[in-house]
């Protein structure tokens, strides 16, 4: 191939080294005004009123808007339960304030600092109700409830059965029984959310954002407004990093009413928003945190013949994505392994607390933690080694997975273990004893006795598109000028360039597919006045998707071209296989259209004295299909590992009664360059995925799936005991070596 | 908000602002001279995407005050490349694959270019050193020890 496999440089690097790169935060329209937002700062309350006079009255305000400015005051990416702006209007329930990010108003004036001073001077009346900020709290009968109108705090159930359980459990010799906490994480993207509203030459209402997904913000964007989908724009340019939390919507519906508000009385300027970082940490959704209760069962030649889950998924104060996120958490509680008995049970529950949504991985990372931590204590339990109980167990070409339905094509997870067993020091004895590690566990550092040296492993598999019967597909514009020859491709497409190098895939592949120069591609990307909807930068999904439907809209340019149309312009739609939704009574299905896989070892050394996990090495292999650019695949995975030791040992987001005690990035750390490990050894497999584009599969997310547990086996191999909670902070360490009493926050 | 004359040499170019009292070099560079090249992350020093060279040392742009710069010397990501040829810096980072999101880049730029300039052979140590207030959450770090040690070793400036 003459483009695909070739780590050319990415497309969008010279702009950003240069600092030509164009961020929204950037930009500047002529005679644009600002706006800042009120946010509530308290964590549950129904507004009673809203005086906005005097802050209507200081000079250079334009414009404060309130609940009563907004069409229809509602949003949500699947249900529509949050308020553009909480106060009294017509909507029920959307005076009310669920959580400390929620907005009250928005003020435009002729200065930042002026909206500013202008916020402080709304005079908001409120009634405070009771805080629930505990997901069993929640549930209780007496509990504070959210939403009124949806009746509860539990507000989804998902659920899986298969096989007979109880009679998995009689079979087993060993049964391994725990309850897990999994934590929060905040994305810490380093753009804060922004966005500059106008109305743009056509008369629609157009704003420039950050974001995910263009389409999915115009139409959530179109309903507020009461205004009709082809009358809204959304525009992204350059996204300083998403990782999930760019998703839902932010500032995208406020900062378009203030440019229509003043548009109505005549004033025709651009206004333009950006979020402080503590804007952004209060107000954008966290990565779930999930208690969970687990029961696994094997036998004594290793084989897992049972799998009991129960988990409660805290949604914070909006749905956002929560029950996908929940739903994908519920397959990946019971790991690509091959279980004939099974049950889960999940639930969402409205909290107080900042709403949860996607994170990287979503709902992924939280599942496997359960579930390879229940295989690394069976494996204990059993004396047998993690690598070979997993080989016992994974599932291979043809398996069934726990939901009922075939794997897709192109099974790997025992290759891909394989590989990074064998990377992190582990072999395979044919006397019968079969995969084992000789060295590693538990050792004494040399210099320093109070440190103590561990290895663990986990591993995982991580859908690629949109789950559970979603109506997937990706559209493309191809278009072909020239004479003879052809001179110049445009492609015309809605993939966000967040950071993961979309652009830059999107060029190769389309070279590749149309055998010409990468040069000679030019992208019109991520503007709904001009592309068609290709989906969202999300589930592991763009590469594979997009890759696909370029690879089948160019036969059909090309041929358009020898029929001598010129210039050819075409659009073409890919439709992958169809997934199924869970059967109402077992929650069986067939999820998902196809899967990347990873497993990853971690070498950590514990402090016994100060508690301190330091990951000194991670050896982490993941079949990555066929890798389009192999440096830039070989960075993204180095990235989302680094996540993930945040993740796994670092990231602490603290929430007390609802409100945000690491609302900002000295108190919410996210690792450093002084706080990576030594070693990343990235064992990039290539086994072509039977579904994707040049047998591509998805990578953005697998990398993140599994080395929170990966550490916790390492941790427990350094100091023998199980950690159920995480992140692996000194203080949680300290308490799980009886060194410290008390709960860790 | 009483209002200042100063004058600064921003990338060698000598420029009079008018700034209010309570502006910060950050502000100044991106509202007053339009250098948005120079990226906010937080407005309190925590995240290193404001890094510029002011005399000389990199600092925080959002910690310090335009009326401090009356009289200084002021580097950023915009004058890190001379008359079209990128800095070794820049070309490095490129090669290495540094750069995901890009809006770190800037500010881990400015740091990697003050640590050469007084440390021209870095050994790996002092690059994370050096880098630990620049926060990137793309690319683990990796790449770009690699980028500022492929710069080290090279004249410093290469074609574009």
């Amino acid at each position: 191939m003459k483009y695909i496999g070739k780590s050319v440089p990415r497309v969008d690097a010279l702009e950003k080294v240069t600092g030509r790169a164009v961020y929204a935060s950037d930009m500047t329209l002529p005679g644009q005004a600002y706006m800042k937002m009120l946010l509530a700062h308290r964590p549950h309350a129904i507004v009673k009123s809203v005086d906005t006079s005097a802050a209507e009255s200081l000079p250079g305000v334009i414009a404060v808007l309130t609940s009563k400015d907004v069409p229809a005051n509602e949003f949500g990416y699947y249900t529509y339960d949050q308020p553009v702006l909480c106060g009294p209007c017509a909507k029920p329930y959307a005076d009310r304030v669920r959580y400390v990010g929620d907005r009250v108003a928005a003020v435009v004036a002729e200065t930042e600092e002026t909206a500013r001073q202008a916020v402080d001077l709304i005079a908001v009346e409120y009634e405070d109700l009771p805080v629930v900020s505990d997901v069993e709290e929640a549930l209780k009968p007496d509990a504070p409830v959210l939403h009124p109108d949806v009746g509860s705090n539990q507000f989804g159930h998902h659920f899986l059965e298969n096989g007979d359980l109880a009679e998995g459990f009689r079979q087993a010799d060993v049964i391994v029984e725990a309850d897990y906490n999994t934590p929060a994480q905040e994305h810490a993207y380093l753009q804060t959310e922004a966005g500059l509203a106008y109305i743009d030459e056509d008369g629609r209402v157009a704003v420039i954002t950050t974001g995910q997904w263009i389409a999915k913000d115009r139409k959530q964007m179109a309903h507020a407004l009461g205004l009709p989908e082809d009358r809204v724009r959304v525009i992204y340019p350059m996204t300083g990093g998403a990782f999930g939390g760019r998703e839902d919507i932010s500032v995208q519906i406020i900062v378009a009413l203030g440019a229509l508000k003043l548009h109505e009385r005549g004033i025709h300027r651009p206004v333009k928003v950006v979020w402080t970082r503590e804007e952004s940490i209060l107000a954008h959704c966290k990565r779930h945190p999930f208690r969970v209760h687990a029961r696994w069962g094997a036998t004594r030649a290793g084989k897992i013949v049972a799998a009991e889950v129960k988990m409660l998924a805290d949604g914070g104060a909006y749905k956002f994505t929560t029950s996908i996120v929940t739903s994908n958490s519920v397959l990946n509680s019971l790991g690509p392994y091959e279980i004939p008995n099974v049950r889960v049970d999940a639930y969402d529950v409205y909290t107080n607390n900042v709403p949860r949504g996607a994170f990287r991985g979503f709902g992924g990372p939280q599942g496997v933690y359960i579930a390879e931590q229940q295989v690394n204590k069976l494996a204990d339990a059993l004396g047998m080694d993690p690598i070979e109980l997993r080989m016992r167990n994974l599932a291979g070409e043809g398996s069934l997975q726990t939901t009922g339905a075939p794997y897709p094509p192109g099974v790997t997870i025992r290759e891909v273990t394989e590989q990074c067993a064998l990377g992190a020091g582990w072999e395979l004895f044919r006397d019968g004893t079969g995969w084992n590690r000789k060295a590693g566990y538990g050792e004494t550092d040399q210099a320093q006795s109070h440190k103590r040296r561990g290895i663990g492993v986990a591993c995982a598999h991580k859908n690629v598109g949109f789950s559970f019967g979603y109506p997937e597909s990706c559209t493309v514009g191809i278009e072909l000028y020239g004479g003879r020859e052809i001179e110049r491709v445009v492609i015309r497409h809605g993939a966000s360039e967040v950071g993961m190098g979309t652009h830059t895939a999107i060029t190769q592949m389309a070279a590749e597919a149309l055998d010409i120069p990468m040069e000679q591609v030019e992208l019109i990307s991520s503007d709904t006045a001009e592309v068609e909807d290709a989906g969202s930068v999300s589930a592991s999904r763009m590469t594979f998707f997009i890759g696909n439907a370029i690879k089948e809209g160019a036969e059909i340019a090309l041929q358009k071209w020898r029929d001598e149309d010129r210039p050819v312009k075409i659009t073409h739609t890919y439709w992958p296989h169809k997934t199924t939704p869970p059967d109402p009574v077992t929650g069986q299905c067939d999820p998902n259209v196809a899967y990347a896989y990873t497993t990853q070892a971690a070498e950590v050394v514990v402090d016994l004295e100060t508690g301190l996990v330091e990951v000194e090495k991670i050896i982490c292999a993941i079949d990555v299909g066929k890798a389009i650019n192999p440096q830039q695949v070989v960075g993204q995975i180095e990235g989302g590992l680094i996540q993930s030791v945040g993740y796994a040992v670092l990231e602490n987001f603290v929430e007390k009664d609802g409100r945000v005690l690491t609302a900002n990035l000295s108190t919410y750390l996210v690792p450093t360059i002084a706080d990576i490990p030594e070693k990343i050894d990235t064992i990039v497999m290539e086994i072509p995925d039977p579904r994707g584009p040049w047998g591509v599969r998805g990578l953005g997310e697998v990398m993140n799936m599994c080395l929170a547990a990966a550490v916790a086996a390492a941790v427990h191999s350094a100091t023998g005991v199980w950690f159920d909670d995480f992140p692996l902070i000194p203080e949680r360490v300290l308490r799980g070596l009886g060194k410290l009493n008390g709960r860790t926050p | 908000m009483s209002n200042h004359k100063i004058n600064v040499t921003v990338n060698g170019e000598v420029e009079v602002v008018e700034v209010p009292a309570n502006m910060t070099l950050l502000r100044m560079l991106r509202e007053k001279l339009a250098l948005t090249g120079t990226k906010n992350g937080c407005s309190a020093g925590e995240c290193g995407a404001c890094t510029v060279i002011l005399n000389g040392e990199p600092v925080n742009s959002c910690m310090v005050l335009a009326v401090e710069c009356d009289g200084a010397s002021v580097m950023t990501i915009e004058g890190l490349s001379k008359d079209g040829q990128l800095h070794a810096l820049q070309q490095a980072v490129i090669d290495q694959g540094a750069v995901q999101c890009g809006f770190c880049t800037p500010g881990v730029l400015m740091s990697a270019y003050a640590l050469l300039q007084r440390n021209a052979k870095p050994t790996d140590e002092e690059i994370r050193e050096a880098l630990v207030g620049n926060l990137c959450r793309c690319t683990g770090y990796n790449r770009i020890v690699e980028a500022v040690k492929q710069a080290a070793d090279q004249p410093e400036t290469v074609a574009a």
